[in-house]
């Protein structure tokens, strides 16, 4: 189920490959992650059954977190994912509705969904937005609306 | 220092709190893995009797076996524990967790540990997924180090050209009354609290009547040489009737001047009793920069335990989680609006909330901006507190706490808890 009216989410894609050329040039250095560090959902979990507004809390092991455009050493923001596929990782994340973006460090979201089934999934990106290597990402999870 | 004797302390606890834990544990022995005969494990350029400094990196190195991180089970394979001032613990049990059994469960092969002046023993271990000795054990000779008694001459920490500090609103030959406000600045250099080790860092330090103590050491700590280990900017100073001298050294996270020396010119004041006219407006005037430092907050702003909850029964190995609400995480050091970093603050009350937070094993800074933590502590009862920090490590305004939280500590936990 896509939740991004059309707006929302052609525009970023006509952007990224209008930019494709300049954002490939730009890709060869991706921030290194600890092997060990993962992303994870504290709440809700894979399976569960959530009101329509509900808070995303996110737990980040091995790292830290820092708002973007800031550059140091492991660390990075959160991205939450919504009934999306993991856009490409050498690319900075889209910012759209299903691409929520935590710039400001946030380790929470609230989110308002419709009623029925979603995924959800938690990318850490750099202080350019772009994924680690190798990527942080956590497990794809189901949640079921009410 | 003062981290030296905290170590000291906790050493103590955590040695009661092992031979407390022993007694629970030896009940079951434990399936230990085998280990191939010409495993050898020893430490790294550390001879038996070495002269060693109070603080000191040690490196261990292991052959015929491979280190992995705790937890992954994979043959002739483990990771290292160092034991200090202990003897060998039950080679059918794990390996306790404390103070004197440190473990490396993220297969770290050097650590940096410091120890009181005295003779130390130093053994290694290595032990399987489940923290347990293989069979044959594989171990280090257990080797002694001498930490000498004086501290010798330390290395100074490098001052950043240009650095320098300064009273503010204080002249030279000013007349101030018994009871004074002296406000002090920085420039160049970051102000960090005492036993942060900071690159470009230090604290401040008032010299009254004194001249200057010996560059090369820590400075004395007394009535004429005041510390501001948490990194205050201004203290209220008496003073009585006459004339003294005041001066300013930064010193570094040991309490040793940087070189070259980081200092204001000596100064001389006079003080009066009484109040002192048109003076009180030069010496506290109505500070209009920021006041020393509370960032602003907002008033909707919480930070919580995700992990664990008030009253919860936890492993002496947790993982505690920090929650956060309508705020942001940032490392320490970055100025940004709505952000902070975590405190994590272990058995302490809560500190005053307008100084930067102490740093040392009670109060743990998560400076990297990470938002969970995992610590080792004995079992018992113990409290946790969150406070989030600015850039400076100051509590906002208001400050952003949470409840000061009661865990027990428990070798066994009879419900499983959430554990990742």
């Amino acid at each position: 189920m896509r939740i991004a009216p059309l707006l929302g989410l052609s525009a970023p894609c006509l952007a990224a490959l209008l930019l494709a050329v300049p954002v490939v040039a730009q890709t060869a250095q991706r921030k290194p992650a600890p092997r060990n560090a993962v992303v994870y959902f504290h709440y809700p979990l894979d399976g569960l059954r959530v009101p329509e507004r509900f808070t995303v809390r996110m737990g980040l092991k091995e790292m830290g977190v820092a708002p973007a455009g800031i550059d140091r050493p492991l660390t990075g923001h959160h991205h939450l994912l919504i009934d999306v596929d993991a856009p490409p990782s050498d690319q900075p994340i889209p910012s759209d509705y299903n691409h929520i973006h935590l710039g400001n460090g946030q380790t929470e979201v609230v989110v308002t969904l419709p009623k029925g089934p979603h995924t959800l999934q938690l990318l850490l990106g750099d202080s350019t937005h772009t994924p680690h290597n190798p990527p942080v990402i956590s497990k794809k999870i189901t949640v079921y609306v009410r | 220092m003062l981290g030296v004797r905290l170590s000291l302390v906790l050493g103590a606890i955590a040695c009661l709190a092992a031979s407390t834990l022993s007694g629970f544990a030896q009940e079951r022995p434990r399936q230990r893995s085998p280990a191939p005969p010409d495993a050898k494990l020893s430490f790294v350029g550390l001879e038996n009797n070495a002269k060693v400094p109070s603080k000191l990196t040690v490196r261990f190195a292991v052959s015929g076996m491979e280190v992995v991180p705790a937890g992954t089970v994979r043959r002739n394979s483990g990771h290292h524990h160092l034991l200090i001032d202990s003897d060998l613990p039950a080679l059918n049990q794990p390996i306790p967790s404390d103070f004197n059994h440190l473990h490396f469960g993220s297969g770290q092969t050097e650590t940096e540990i410091s120890l009181p002046p005295g003779r130390h023993s130093l053994q290694l271990l290595f032990a399987d997924q489940d923290h347990v000795p293989h069979d044959p054990p594989v171990m280090s000779e257990k080797i002694f180090v001498e930490v000498a008694d004086a501290p010798e001459e330390k290395a100074r920490s490098a001052a950043a050209p240009g650095a320098r500090v300064f009273f503010r609103d204080l002249q030279d030959g000013a007349t101030i009354p018994t009871r004074a406000i002296i406000r002090f600045g920085v420039e160049g250099i970051a102000l960090v609290p005492a036993g942060t080790k900071s690159e470009n860092g230090g604290h401040h330090h008032l010299l009254v009547d004194t001249e200057l103590p010996a560059l090369d050491r820590e400075i004395p700590s007394d009535f004429n040489h005041i510390h501001f280990g948490r990194g205050q900017t201004e203290t209220e100073l008496s003073l009585p009737p006459g004339e003294h001298t005041l001066q300013l050294l930064f010193g570094d996270h040991e309490h040793v001047p940087h070189d070259p020396p980081i200092m204001s010119p000596r100064i001389k004041v006079r003080v009066v009793a009484g109040p002192v006219d048109g003076t009180r407006a030069v010496i506290a005037p109505p500070p209009v920069e920021k006041p020393a430092g509370r960032t602003p907050a907002p008033n909707d702003a919480a930070v919580y335990f995700v992990y664990p909850r008030n009253g919860e029964t936890i492993y002496p190995n947790s993982t505690i989680r920090f929650g956060l609400r309508n705020m942001g995480v940032a490392p320490a050091g970055v100025v940004k609006p709505n952000t902070g970093h975590h405190h994590l603050l272990i058995d302490v009350p809560t500190p005053p909330l307008d100084a930067a937070i102490p740093a040392d094993l009670n109060h743990i800074h998560l400076g990297g901006g990470q938002t969970e933590r995992r610590i080792t502590l004995p079992p018992g009862k113990h409290t946790l507190q969150l406070i989030l920090g600015d850039d400076q490590h100051i509590p906002h305004d208001p400050p952003v706490v949470s409840e000061r939280i009661e865990v027990i500590v428990a070798t066994r936990i009879k419900k499983p808890g959430r554990r990742r």
